[in-house]
């Protein structure tokens, strides 16, 4: 292998060795401590506004009212249920749901101004229970629905706890449900 | 001895390091977003993990850095292909391993051994061996000892979220047959740019100050993980 173009005197690799040690050690001190984990042992980098940086923020404010719900929700056979709230980009929602039997059921939500029959599903599948926490990714209209496939009815006890307002039901109309699409004018109701 | 002209420019590659690190640091850790997708997915899925293996390396500057400081001065491509092989050889072997028996090495040590690579590396193209230590360990062996370290970096980092144990196996070797597609990627910019560099009387005035500056970035890179590993671990 080709060895460095000028041999550099061993005291010249010395000097470049320990003038990277310190160069390094002074930039972890001054930037990279405060700028990742917030330790800031000189004061630089709260002098160069770096320790936000490395703050955790677990705690996120939300403006809009507080809401706590509960409700008995009822799906015949073969029917098909709509349930969906208004939320706010980044507003959160905690949920929990169970139902007498299984159901095929798809979480998704459409932005506002989106062409009729948009929206992007975020869960879809077959069960007869789903618990957890939701955070819009946009404003626009968030839920659930549900398909009875089973010959008998179902009755889901759905609670939810957070930011939205406007609840809003559908079911079953004449003239049948109006598949929902993604962009790409996929169907997206089913698996 | 530093001239006042190469000490602005060693200066202005630490800053430049200093101004890359935090950003990248950010983009090393597969994001949250793929995070949750692997976690979801149940089964053989080739291309996902062939794309985030490519990702990874392609993102991980700290395997980026070793590869600069491998090929800095191997002239002949034959060189080239043999380094980087042994290197591969390596990283294959432990990122294989360390997934499959689940071996769970602590990531800030591994990181921070990634990070004292590169300054070794930097330090024995510095001919730092030969005339500060009067000794040069072999440099082939080298190479594949610190391959294996960055193969354990990259188990780590593939068992920081839950892999389904669904499709295992062919998963990792996606994700490694990804992480050799990113690491060519890489490697073709890489060696592209010493081509050129090479052609240029600035390569043979700016080498030492170059590896000088790889050196500090890996003790920067060093010093970073060993702190979170004080704190963390």
């Amino acid at each position: 292998m080709a060895q460095a173009v000028e041999p550099a005197s061993p005291r010249r690799v010395a000097i470049a060795t320990i003038a990277a040690l310190l160069v390094a050690a002074l930039l972890l001190v001054t930037v990279v401590l405060p700028a990742e984990y917030g330790i800031d042992m000189l004061g630089a980098g709260a002098a160069l506004g770096l320790l936000g940086l490395a703050q955790e923020r677990p705690v996120a404010a939300q403006d809009d009212e507080y809401r706590l719900d509960e409700a008995l929700l009822r799906v015949g056979p073969g029917a098909w249920l709509e349930y969906t709230y208004r939320m706010e980009a980044g507003a959160t929602m905690l949920f929990s749901w169970q139902a007498t039997g299984p159901l095929d059921y798809n979480f998704h939500s459409a932005p506002d101004g989106a062409p009729p029959g948009y929206a992007e599903s975020f869960d879809a599948q077959e069960n007869d229970r789903a618990h957890g926490a939701y955070t819009a990714p946009f404003t626009g209209v968030h839920g659930w629905y549900w398909e009875n496939d089973t010959a008998s009815e179902v009755t889901i006890s759905f609670w939810t706890a957070g930011f939205y307002s406007e609840a809003h039901e559908a079911r079953d109309r004449a003239d049948g449900y109006h598949p929902l699409t993604d962009l790409r004018g996929n169907e997206v109701r089913d698996r | 001895m530093f001239t006042g002209r190469r000490l602005i420019l060693a200066l202005a590659g630490a800053a430049l390091a200093a101004a890359v690190l935090p950003a990248a640091a950010g983009a090393h850790p597969m994001d949250e977003r793929n995070a949750a997708f692997v976690q979801s997915i149940d089964g053989f899925a080739f291309w996902p993990f062939l794309y985030l293996g490519a990702k990874h390396m392609v993102t991980g500057y700290d395997h980026i850095l070793f590869l600069v400081g491998v090929i800095f001065f191997l002239y002949r491509l034959r060189d080239v292909v043999l380094y980087v092989t042994l290197f591969t050889v390596g990283h294959s072997i432990t990122l294989l391993l360390g997934v499959l028996a689940g071996l769970n090495v602590n990531a800030y040590v591994i990181d921070a051994i990634i990070g004292l690579s590169v300054a070794y590396k930097a330090f024995e193209n510095m001919g730092g061996f030969e005339r500060l230590v009067g000794y040069r360990p072999n440099t082939r062996w080298a190479v594949l000892v610190f391959g294996l370290f960055h193969g354990l970096g990259l188990a780590t980092k593939l068992q920081e979220f839950t892999v389904s144990e669904n499709g295992l196996v062919a998963n990792i070797l996606s994700f490694n047959a990804g992480v050799e597609v990113g690491q060519i990627l890489a490697l073709s910019a890489v060696l592209l740019a010493f081509l050129y560099w090479r052609t240029r009387p600035s390569f043979e005035r700016h080498a030492f100050l170059t590896n000088s500056a790889l050196m500090t970035g890996g003790f920067l890179l060093a010093g970073y993980q060993l702190v979170g590993y004080v704190l963390f671990s």
